[in-house]
C-alpha cells in the first residue's frame, strides 16, 4: 500500500496567496494557527523577558507598576491561550485527519471559521498594546479588581475570552465529529495513536470547561457595564463565585495544555526506541482519567479564598489522586525505553527533557495540593516556578519535540540535528536556571506579581540566577527558530525517516494536497501505529 | 465513501471569512458602545454586523447546497455543541442557587409583586407548541411536502417570536415596577436566567429564518435533511431548557 503513492505530486503547501487565505484544507489551517501562535509566543516571551529584567534587582528599574501589571497580564494570557493551547490547535489540525486516514475534518468551512474567531481574538489582543487599552487584571481577571478602572478595559478582556472560546467550541465540535465518524476502515478508538486520544481529550475538556469561563466573564461584563450585582460583595454578590467558575475551566485547562504534550512524548518515545508503547491501553485510560479527574480539583487554586473544610479536603484528595494516572504514564514511558533501540536525536531529546521538566513540576505540585503547605506558599514565587516547569517547559518542550518529530512530514525536509541539539541544551539548562531559583525564592517567602521587592540578599541572588537562565532560554528558543527556518532547505526526508507504522508516514513527505491517494483508506485488522 | 470527491471541489471558501468578519465587528461594536462609550457608532457597527453576518450566512448556505454533498454529520456536531450549552446554562443556575441559598432569610423581600408564575405557564405553552410545530414541519419536509414544511416552519417562527415579545413585555413591566438587574441578587440572576434563555431563542429564530429561505428558494430538498435535523435538535434543546429556567426563575425564585 505504501508503494502506491510513489510518484511525488505537488506538495500541499504550494498554493497561491488567495488559496492560503480562503483555504479549508486542514493542513493550511494548521499552519495559520501555528504561525499566529508562534508570533504571539514571541511577543509574550519578550514580555516575560522585560519582567525578568525588572525583577533582577530590587527597586523599580525601568517598568512603572501599571506597565508591569500589563506585561504580567499579557505574558500570562497570551502564553496560556495563544501558545500552550492554540499551538496544539495547529497539531490537531495537521495531524488528526492524517492519523485516522481521513481526507479532511468533518466540517472544513467551520474549521476555517474557527480560525477567524481566533484571528479576531488576536486583533483584540493587539489592541491592548495601545497604552490606554492596556489590560492589567491578570489573566485570571478576578473581581473586584477587574471591575476597577485601574485594571484597564474589562470589556476587552471579556471579549478576548469569548472570541477565543468561540474558536475553541467550533474546533471542538468539528474534531469530535471527525474522530467519531471519519476514521478509516479498521482504525478504531482502541488502536488509533495515543496522540489522537491526547488531542481529542484536550478538546473534550475544552468543550465542557470553556463555557463556565465564558459564563463567568459575561457576568463580569454585566457587573461592570449593566450594573448587575453578581460579584459585588457590598450588594450581596459573591466574588469567590467568579473564582469557582473560573477555575472550573482553568484548572482543566492545564490538561488541555499538557495532555497533547503527553501525546507527543508517547509518539516520539515509541518511534525513537522502535518499541511499541508500553501499556498502551493503560495509557488511553490514564489520558481520559486525567481529563475527567481534572474537573473535580479546581478549588486547590483557592485554598486561601475561603471555603468549607470538606471542600478543601475533598479537592486536596482528588488533586493528589491525579498523581496516579500521571504516574502510570511516566512509568510506561520509562518502560518503553527499556531495551529499546534508542535514537537520541533532537525530537527525542526534547521529549526526554519535557518528561524531566514535567516530573519536577509534578513533584512540586503534590505538596501544593495539600492545604497545610499551600497556604504558606500561596501567591509566592514558588507557585510561579512550579507552573512554569509544567505549563511553561513541559508543554513547550513537548510542542517543540512535536515540531521536530513531524517536521520531515510537514516540510519534506530534515532539520540540522546539530542546531536542534544546541537549542535543546540551551533551553534545558536555561529553563532550570530560570525556574528552580524562583521556587527557592518562593520558599523563602518571595511573593509573586509585585514589581518591587525588599533588599533581601537571598532573593536577589535567586533573581540574578533566574535572569541568566532566562537569557539562555531565550537564546535557545531563537536557535530552534533558526533550525526550523534553515531546515526548509535541508536534505530531503523521504516518506518515513523515523520508520514508524503510524498512518501519516505512509504519505509522501510533504503530503499531497488531498492526503491519501485513494479513499476509503484501509488498514489491516491488527494494525497499530506502534508496530516495528 | 465520497468524501474525497466532496472536499476536493472546495479547497477554498470565502464565506467563513465573511462570517468571521461579522464576529470581529460584533466585538468591536460592543467595545465601542460600552467601553469607548460611543453609543451611536456602536449601534451602527451592530447594524453592520448583522448585515455582514447575513451576507456570509447566505453565501455559505448557497455554497453548501449547490456544491457540497450531504455527509449527515451535522446532528453529531449539534449534540456536542449542546453539551457546552448545558454548561453555559449551568453557570447561571449555579449562580442563581448560590444566591437563593445564601440569601435565604431575606429572599422574600427581593421578589417583586408582578412576578407571576401563571404567566410563565403561558410562555411555556407557547414555546412548547413551537417544538410541536417544528416536528410537523420536519415530517412534511421529509415527505417532500414543501408547502406543509414551510407553513409549519412559519408557525414555529411566529410562536417563537410571540414568546420573545411577550417575555420582553414582561421584563418592561417588571422594570417599571422597580425590579431591575441592579435591585438585588435575585434581580441579577432572574434576568440572567431568562436573558440567557431568550438569547438562545433568538439564535434559534435566526436559524429558522435561514432554514425558511433555503426551503423557499428550493435549495434544500428532502434528500438533504442534515441542516434541518440539526436546527430542530437545537430548537428542542432550547425549549427543554425553558422548563428548567422557568421553574427556577418563577417558582423557586418567586417563592419567598
Ligand atoms: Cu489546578
Amino acid at each position: 500500500m505504501s508503494e502506491a503513492v510513489a510518484t511525488q505530486p505537488t506538495p500541499w503547501f504550494r498554493a497561491s496567496f488567495k488559496e492560503w487565505i480562503f483555504t479549508t484544507d486542514h493542513k493550511k489551517i494548521a499552519v495559520l494557527y501555528g504561525m499566529t501562535s508562534l508570533l504571539f509566543f514571541s511577543v509574550a516571551g519578550l514580555m516575560g523577558m522585560a519582567i525578568r529584567f525588572e525583577l533582577t534587582a530590587p527597586g523599580v528599574q525601568f517598568l512603572d507598576p501599571d506597565l508591569y501589571n500589563y506585561l504580567l497580564t499579557g505574558h500570562g494570557a497570551v502564553m496560556l491561550l495563544w501558545w500552550a493551547i492554540a499551538f496544539w490547535g495547529a497539531f490537531s489540525n495537521f495531524l488528526i485527519p492524517l492519523f485516522i486516514g481521513a481526507r479532511d475534518v468533518a466540517f472544513p468551512r467551520l474549521n476555517q471559521l474557527s480560525y477567524w474567531w481566533f484571528f479576531s481574538a488576536s486583533i483584540l489582543v493587539l489592541i491592548t498594546l495601545i497604552p490606554s487599552e492596556n489590560i492589567r487584571m491578570m489573566w485570571t481577571g478576578y473581581p473586584p479588581f477587574s471591575l476597577n478602572d485601574n485594571a484597564g478595559p474589562t470589556a476587552i478582556y471579556v471579549l478576548i475570552i469569548i472570541l477565543i472560546a468561540g474558536s475553541t467550541l467550533g474546533t471542538g465540535v468539528n474534531f469530535i465529529t471527525t474522530v467519531l465518524r471519519m476514521r478509516a476502515k479498521n482504525v478504531t478508538l482502541g488502536n488509533t495513536n495515543l496522540m489522537t486520544h491526547a488531542l481529542i481529550s484536550s478538546i473534550v475538556v475544552q468543550l465542557v470547561g470553556v463555557p463556565a469561563f465564558v459564563g463567568a466573564v459575561i457576568m463580569l461584563f454585566l457587573d461592570k457595564y449593566i450594573g448587575t450585582q453578581f460579584f459585588s460583595a457590598s450588594s450581596g454578590g459573591d466574588p469567590v463565585l467568579y473564582q469557582h467558575l473560573f477555575w472550573f475551566y482553568s484548572h482543566p485547562a492545564v490538561y488541555v495544555m499538557i495532555l497533547p504534550a503527553f501525546g507527543v512524548f508517547s509518539e516520539v518515545l515509541s518511534t525513537m526506541s522502535q518499541k511499541p508503547i508500553f501499556g498502551r491501553v493503560s495509557m488511553i485510560w490514564a489520558i481520559w482519567g486525567i481529563a475527567g479527574l481534572g474537573f473535580i480539583v479546581w478549588a486547590h487554586h483557592m485554598f486561601t479564598s475561603g471555603m468549607p473544610d470538606w471542600l478543601r479536603i475533598f479537592m486536596s484528595f482528588t488533586t493528589v489522586l491525579i498523581g496516579v494516572p500521571t504516574g502510570i504514564k511516566i512509568f510506561n514511558w520509562v518502560a518503553t525505553l527499556h531495551k529499546g533501540a534508542i535514537k537520541l536525536n533532537t525530537a527525542m531529546l526534547f521529549t526526554l527533557g519535557g518528561i524531566f521538566m514535567f516530573l519536577i513540576g509534578g513533584l512540586t505540585g503534590i505538596p501544593l495540593a495539600l492545604p497545610a503547605f499551600d497556604i504558606h506558599v500561596h501567591d509566592s514565587a514558588f507557585v510561579v516556578g512550579h507552573f512554569h516547569y509544567v505549563l511553561g517547559m513541559a508543554v513547550t518542550l513537548g510542542a517543540f519535540s512535536g515540531v521536530y518529530y513531524w517536521y520531515p512530514k510537514i516540510t519534506g525536509r530534515m532539520i540540522n540535528e546539530a542546531i536542534g541539539k544546541t537549542s535543546f541544551w540551551l533551553i534545558i539548562v536555561g529553563s532550570n536556571l530560570l525556574y528552580f531559583p524562583m521556587m527557592m525564592a518562593g520558599l523563602e517567602g518571595m511573593p509573586r506579581r509585585y514589581v518591587d521587592y525588599p533588599e533581601i540578599q537571598y532573593w536577589i541572588d535567586m533573581q540574578e540566577i533566574a535572569t541568566v537562565g532566562g537569557v539562555l532560554l531565550m537564546i535557545g528558543v531563537i536557535v530552534t527558530f533558526i533550525a526550523w527556518f534553515k531546515g526548509l532547505s535541508g536534505p530531503e526526508a523521504g516518506r518515513n525517516p523515523w520508520n514508524s507504522n503510524s498512518l501519516e508516514w505512509r504519505l509522501a513527505s510533504p503530503p499531497p494536497p488531498h492526503n491519501f491517494d485513494s479513499y476509503p483508506v484501509e488498514v489491516d485488522e491488527d494494525w497499530t501505529p506502534y508496530k516495528y | 465513501m465520497q468524501e474525497a470527491a466532496v472536499h476536493s471541489e472546495h479547497e477554498t471558501s470565502v464565506w467563513p471569512m465573511v462570517v468571521g468578519a461579522s464576529v470581529l465587528l460584533a466585538a468591536m461594536s460592543l467595545l465601542t458602545y460600552f467601553h469607548w462609550q460611543q453609543p451611536t457608532l456602536g449601534v451602527i457597527l451592530a447594524g453592520l454586523t448583522v448585515a455582514v453576518l447575513a451576507i456570509g450566512v447566505t453565501g455559505w448556505a448557497r455554497e453548501f447546497f449547490q456544491h457540497g454533498t450531504e455527509e449527515g454529520l451535522g446532528p453529531i456536531a449539534v449534540a456536542a455543541f449542546i453539551i457546552s450549552e448545558v454548561i453555559i446554562f449551568g453557570t447561571v443556575f449555579v449562580t442563581f442557587w448560590l444566591y437563593r441559598i445564601t440569601h435565604f432569610d431575606t429572599w422574600g423581600s427581593y421578589v417583586p409583586e408582578g412576578l407571576d408564575a401563571t404567566f410563565a405557564i403561558w410562555l411555556t405553552l407557547i414555546l412548547w407548541s413551537s417544538s410541536f410545530t417544528i416536528v410537523l414541519s420536519e415530517r412534511a419536509f421529509s415527505r417532500g411536502d414543501k408547502n406543509g414544511a414551510m407553513t409549519w416552519l412559519i408557525a414555529t417562527i411566529v410562536l417563537g417570536s410571540l414568546f420573545v415579545v411577550l417575555h420582553m413585555n414582561e421584563w418592561v413591566h417588571l422594570v417599571d415596577e422597580g425590579f431591575t438587574v441592579s435591585s438585588n441578587v435575585f434581580g441579577s440572576s432572574f434576568y440572567a436566567l431568562t436573558g440567557v434563555h431568550t438569547s438562545h431563542v433568538l439564535v434559534g429564530l435566526g436559524i429558522h429564518l435561514v432554514l425558511l429561505s433555503v426551503l423557499a428558494n428550493g435549495m434544500m430538498t428532502s434528500d438533504r435533511p442534515t441542516f434541518y435535523k440539526g436546527a430542530a435538535l437545537y430548537w428542542h434543546f432550547v425549549d427543554i431548557m425553558w422548563l428548567l429556567v422557568a421553574a427556577n426563575a418563577y417558582l423557586i425564585g418567586g417563592s419567598a
